[in-house]
């Protein structure tokens, strides 16, 4: 189990410095620079501003002393926000962000692995359509429609919630949450019923009932480990995506997170921010699937010794 | 039945619950959008127009703007001209105060300045004191050719006086000495804290009708009444808070739900359903911001004055902007200064012919320039992925297409490489924009000068001689005349088509009062109310 860790560790921290490598060289090849603005600039000032910060060096001085400024914890300036580091910007976005995510998974997780069991134990039933509809409607229509229709809906006609940003406090979370979690319910809740389902027709689970074991007790102790194995494989990867994929969600609920940065700083060449939130994202995509490998082989021992 | 009953009434409580949770807007709060995030809150740093508004409420230059962007006394309460209009005198009110009680001397003024040019401090606005107003001394500093800073030529011969001398005479100094420009520097915080005092709301000190109370990243900025400001009195509004709203359409449900006071934009496509729904909550007027399409003169067929002509007159510009574009620009075959009441420009043939006039003379003028049916133009058009300049250059490109039967493609790239591309040459009509230092023609033609911007690679001698003369006048009419006989100069030569100026647009609850468009964007929440 150690070595298992330790190689998949390895191998995260390989991946992660090929990114760092990739997202520098890349986005100084990308036209146009974080100063290109002003045309009414003396060349002179303009050369000051860069050189202030190191742009005049040769491309891989400015990666050489990047990589000395990250071996120390720091992402540099911000070349855009120029009243704040990268570090602080991170610092005050990335809360926000996961929070975020970290509420829908749980909503997505709840909710989904709930109606997927209703729709197994009870297929063709109210509660099975009530949850194939929501899985068509939250896999099929994206954020960009869903959102600006729940705003329309619960903040404009029935007022009940803030359209955006974080003054309403915990009630300026549920819509971004919500329309988070809805595709993700969707799709966990298909996951789990296929697997439910599957699981139900094994040996052992006739075999349980076969000894007369109460219905309950054979769904909560014998096929919960069978059914969740999938969910908890897709969970890994999905929880990356959903804390990086709100970035959207952020921007249509003017959430201060900092998935509106990964967009802007690009478009802005802010390179240092491109590149702190580039290894945030990255780590945290690195980080989760590493820990549902851990998942899946402690529960599933054929996944460590594969 | 009886569940559901429950239920249905359960659901209800909640939901008027939450409703009545919801905390109406505290009525104190004036809530302005500002669209995406603030550059910078440093006086001497900062760029931005949106996060100017922040920095004017909370500093106050030697003039300010007030309703309708006009200029009246600020931390100076008058100034004097000398005879040749390089030097002006300004006398700071007695008694002013930073935020902290500490005293608001002139020296803190020509600290702003002396921070604003340093190199050290890598600010972008230097050039308004080297380049837009001649400040002597300011350019040597900015270059760092000299870390001598006795020679700048903004002084404080005492507490109170605050001295300004220029190479040329400027009557538009004024529109610099306002808090975007040119904000004092309270000297005894910065050095003790950095940069890094202008984000703190318990270490920042400033001079203006408001302070820094609160400021979140990406979400918004809280201000509040400044007790030591000098007119106090008159600042009724007691905070202001200014909100980070990235996505336009998210800024609209906001305003409809009244958590927004003024928005920082419209979304395009909502504007005339909006006018119909809210007529007198649509504010939209013309900024200080020109479109226009520059041709490469470094390349055929662009060398041909005819073919620029043609191409010019080719557009209709009322149909582009009214029908294609819809974003509420203002059509226009002038250059500088169209939202400027003291400027009249020069009387340009193109405005006062109809557009059948206009396209028959383009057609001519294609045909002498060795064009037609048989052989076509085929060109470009370089312009950035916003949504209202590709619609643009998609509706010139359907122009020049049906009137002259020109084959246009349109070129859209990000805004980043846009702005490179246009030194690489490498493109045969650009769509160009720019925004103006101040409200009036100056700051445009000056510009256009080939010693300002050799970028355009246009050669006149008679231009730079014409704009020389405009720039020896002290008395801002006579200027204006002297400018309008420079800008037909540039407008004759054709090197670029004018195609309109750009609107500001904003929504305005009617409670927010005395809200008056001012076309550089200067709307100071001192000089509002909110019923």
């Amino acid at each position: 189990m150690l070595r298992f860790i330790g190689k998949r560790l390895w191998d995260g921290g390989l991946t992660l410095a090929a990114l760092v490598v990739l997202t520098f060289f890349m986005m100084r090849l990308a036209p146009g620079g974080p100063f290109s603005k002003n045309r009414k600039i003396s060349p002179e000032v303009l050369e000051n501003i860069k050189a202030k910060y190191h742009l005049d060096e040769p491309v891989w001085m400015q990666f050489a002393r990047y990589v000395r400024g990250l071996a120390q914890g720091d992402f540099g300036p911000s070349m855009r926000f120029r009243d704040y580091s990268v570090n602080d910007l991170i610092a005050a976005g990335l809360p926000w962000s996961l929070t975020i995510g970290f509420w829908a998974i749980v909503v997505a997780s709840l909710v989904g692995v709930a109606l997927g069991i209703a729709g197994a134990l009870r297929r063709n039933s109210a509660a099975d359509y009530l949850a194939g509809t929501i899985g068509v409607v939250g896999i099929a229509v994206p954020i960009f429609v869903i959102g600006p229709l729940a705003q329309a809906i619960f903040a404009l006609r029935l007022e009940w919630l803030p359209v955006g940003g974080i003054g309403g406090g915990w009630r300026s979370l549920v819509l971004p949450v919500l329309v988070l979690a809805l595709p993700n319910i969707a799709y966990i809740s298909r996951l789990t019923r296929t697997s439910m389902i599957e699981t139900l027709r094994e040996n052992y689970v006739r075999t349980a009932r076969a000894k007369g074991i109460g219905e309950p007790r054979v769904i909560l102790r014998h096929t919960m480990t069978g059914t969740l194995l999938p969910v908890i494989a897709y969970l890994g990867p999905a929880t990356a995506a959903i804390i990086t994929g709100s970035i959207l969600i952020e921007t249509i609920f003017a959430v201060p997170g900092i998935g509106r940065h990964f967009v802007d700083a690009a478009l802005n060449r802010d390179y240092p921010l491109v590149m702190g939130i580039t290894i945030v994202y990255g780590g945290l995509v690195i980080a989760f699937n590493i820990l549902t490998d851990l998942l899946r082989g402690w529960l599933d021992p054929r996944v460590r010794h594969g | 039945m009886k569940a559901r009953l429950r239920n249905a009434i359960c659901g209800l409580l909640l939901g008027g619950a939450l409703a009545a949770a919801v905390p109406a807007l505290a009525d104190d709060t004036l809530d302005r959008g500002i669209g995406s995030e603030w550059s910078s809150l440093d006086p001497q740093i900062n760029f931005d127009a949106a996060a100017g508004w922040i920095l004017q409420d909370a500093y106050e230059g030697l003039i300010t703007f007030g309703p309708g962007g006009v200029i009246q006394p600020g931390a100076a309460e008058s100034w004097d001209v000398s005879e040749d209009g390089r030097t002006y005198t300004f006398h700071l009110r007695e008694g002013l105060k930073w935020s902290n009680g500490d005293p608001l001397v002139a020296r803190d003024f020509v600290n702003g300045v002396l921070r604003t040019l340093d190199p050290a401090t890598g600010s972008e606005k230097g050039y308004y004191f080297y380049s837009t107003i001649k400040v002597k001394g300011a350019a040597a500093i900015a270059n760092g050719e000299t870390t001598d800073t006795s020679g700048l030529g903004v002084t404080a011969p005492d507490d109170r006086t605050v001295v300004v001398e220029m190479e040329t005479p400027a009557p538009h100094i004024l529109d610099l000495m306002g808090a975007f420009q040119m904000a004092p520097l309270h000297k005894p915080s910065f050095d003790a804290g950095g940069p890094g005092v202008f984000i703190d709301p318990a270490r920042v000190v400033s001079n203006g009708a408001y302070v820094i109370r609160e400021v979140v990243p990406q979400s918004h900025v809280l201000l509040e009444r400044n007790p030591n400001y000098w007119d106090a009195a008159n600042v009724k509004i007691p905070f202001v808070k200014y909100h980070v709203t990235e996505d336009v359409n998210t800024e609209l449900k906001r305003y409809r739900a009244g958590e927004i006071d003024v928005t920082y934009d419209i979304p395009i496509n909502q504007i005339e359903a909006l006018k119909a729904e809210m007529p007198d909550q649509v504010f939209i007027s013309p900024s200080t911001e020109v479109t226009y399409y520059s041709f490469n003169l470094t390349r055929p067929p662009f060398d041909n004055i005819d073919l620029r002509r043609a191409l010019t007159l080719a557009i209709d510009r009322e149909t582009l902007e009214g029908k294609i574009v819809k974003g509420g620009a203002i059509p226009s075959f002038a250059f500088a200064g169209g939202f400027d009441p003291t400027y009249h420009g020069p009387s340009i043939a193109e405005a006062s012919m109809t557009q059948a006039e206009r396209e028959a003379l383009a057609r001519e003028l294609y045909a002498k320039a060795g064009y037609g049916p048989d052989n076509p133009l085929r060109i470009s058009i370089t312009s950035t992925v916003s949504e209202d300049s590709t619609k643009r250059a998609q509706g010139v490109a359907l122009m020049w297409k049906k009137v002259l039967g020109v084959e246009t493609t349109v070129n859209a790239m990000e805004r980043k490489a846009w702005l490179d591309e246009f030194y690489t040459m490498d493109w045969d009509v650009f769509s160009d924009n720019l925004v103006g230092d101040f409200a009036g023609a100056e700051t445009f033609l000056s510009y256009m000068r080939p010693s300002a911007e050799p970028g355009y690679q246009w050669v006149k001698p008679e231009y730079d001689a014409a704009m020389d003369v405009a720039a020896e006048q002290t008395d801002r009419a006579a200027r204006n005349e002297k400018l309008a006989i420079a800008e037909k100069i540039l407008l004759d030569d054709y090197i670029f088509s004018p195609m309109a100026i750009q609107p500001q647009r904003q929504l305005v609850k009617p409670g927010v009062r005395t809200w008056v468009p001012s076309p550089a964007g200067y709307y100071n929440s001192q000089f509002l109310t909110l019923d």
